[in-house]
């Protein structure tokens, strides 16, 4: 079983959100294969969950005067953050072995390639439900044995179902900047800031901490291809095959960027 | 008459609610956060078949709601909803 593997780079918020839809539904409609796809955000970004208020969650003017992309998802979850981050999109039918009837279970099985990748790499980490992935820092002497329940989120995923299709997307921490991420998400009560920063850096980490030395983009898309390819491989004898994205999807996904994500209809719906 | 009620669910979630009371008939209903709901239409139809019911029915009427088959909700409880609902109508009864 193939797996077609895109590589977009680097794109602004909305065609991020845009190329996903457009890949999910040539998916449903079987113009394109099931796929997996890496990609970042230039500019930085944050997104919302689809339930989210984006006023209530994000200070908007603070995202615009720091030239920063704001922008609705069409799945559920918190607001993020995207900075120094590799983010992952798959889109697969419904009934596929990523995507059972189980909810939970797909983000398990999902998740096992996220996890496989980032121990190739040396990090200790495990899949903590619902839907993050937590690592154990080995140097501050923590470990899944040590510390059940532990660790620190190392990537946050997140899931929806539509057109007879699952398409879940998630992202994970190359590094952590929680002074600026505070700036931009709305606080309860501004008091409470420097305690919420704190407690953000004890619950949130990235690879380049966790490794203790640099680690980009490309290399951490190498490391989770790996994982990936290993953990469905053996599981459901999946391959992945890299590819590029149709025209028909570049076309449709900046009509999705155009129509849909950067709009305050949509944007601002909830 | 407008009410909130902001909960934090065991597990991490926020539910964020936000209502409408007129005369004891609930107009509007909008729960905010950052749980997962599948379908996500199936959950928007439960939020607004609340709207024009009277507020005494209210938390039953969400109870049932948003525990209809077909939608699955991961990060808050049927239950949980249909308590921040019914604090947040308890908050624009008492303005």
């Amino acid at each position: 079983m193939r797996l077609r593997l895109l590589d977009s780079g680097a794109m602004p918020a909305a065609l991020n959100m845009g190329l996903d839809e457009a890949v999910l539904s040539a998916v449903s409609a079987g113009r394109s294969p099931p796929t997996l796809r890496f990609y970042r955000w230039e500019p930085r970004a944050v997104s919302v969950g689809y339930f989210q208020g984006m006023t209530e969650e994000i200070d908007v003017e603070a995202c615009y005067g720091a030239g920063i992309d704001t922008v609705r998802r069409v799945t559920g979850g918190g607001a993020v953050f995207h900075d120094a981050e590799i983010t992952y999109s798959i889109v697969v039918p419904e009934g596929h072995p990523l995507a059972p009837a189980d909810i939970l279970e797909s983000y398990r099985r999902i998740c096992a390639g996220l996890v496989e990748g980032l121990r190739g790499l040396g990090v200790d980490a495990a899949f903590a439900p619902i839907n993050d992935i937590v690592a154990y820092d080995s140097a501050r002497g923590e470990s899944r044995g040590g510390n059940p329940g532990g660790g620190k989120k190392v990537s946050g995923n997140a899931q929806t179902r539509k057109q007879g299709c699952l398409l879940q997307h998630g992202t994970v921490l190359l590094d952590v900047d929680v002074e600026t991420m505070f700036s931009l998400l709305k606080v309860p009560k501004e008091k409470l800031k420097d305690k919420m920063i704190e407690d953000a850096k004890a619950r949130v980490t990235g690879l380049r901490s966790l490794l203790g030395r640099d680690l980009g983009y490309a290399e951490a898309a190498k490391a989770l291809e790996a994982g990936f390819s290993a953990a469905w491989g053996r599981a459901y004898g999946i391959e992945l095959e890299p590819g590029s994205s149709s025209p028909e999807e570049l076309a449709e996904g900046a009509a999705f960027a155009r129509e849909k994500y950067s709009t305050s209809a949509w944007n601002f719906r909830r | 008459m407008k009410g909130r009620c902001v909960e934090k669910i065991p597990g991490g979630k926020l539910l964020r609610v936000e209502v409408e009371v007129e005369v004891g008939i609930l107009r509007r209903v909008l729960v905010r956060g950052d749980f997962f709901a599948h379908p996500e239409e199936l959950f928007e139809a439960a939020e607004q078949a609340l709207s024009g019911i009277p507020v005494v029915e209210a938390p039953e009427m969400a109870l049932e709601k948003f525990s209809r088959r077909g939608l699955s909700l991961f990060g808050a409880t049927p239950r949980d909803i249909c308590e921040a609902i019914r604090k947040a109508i308890d908050a624009a009864q008492a303005t």
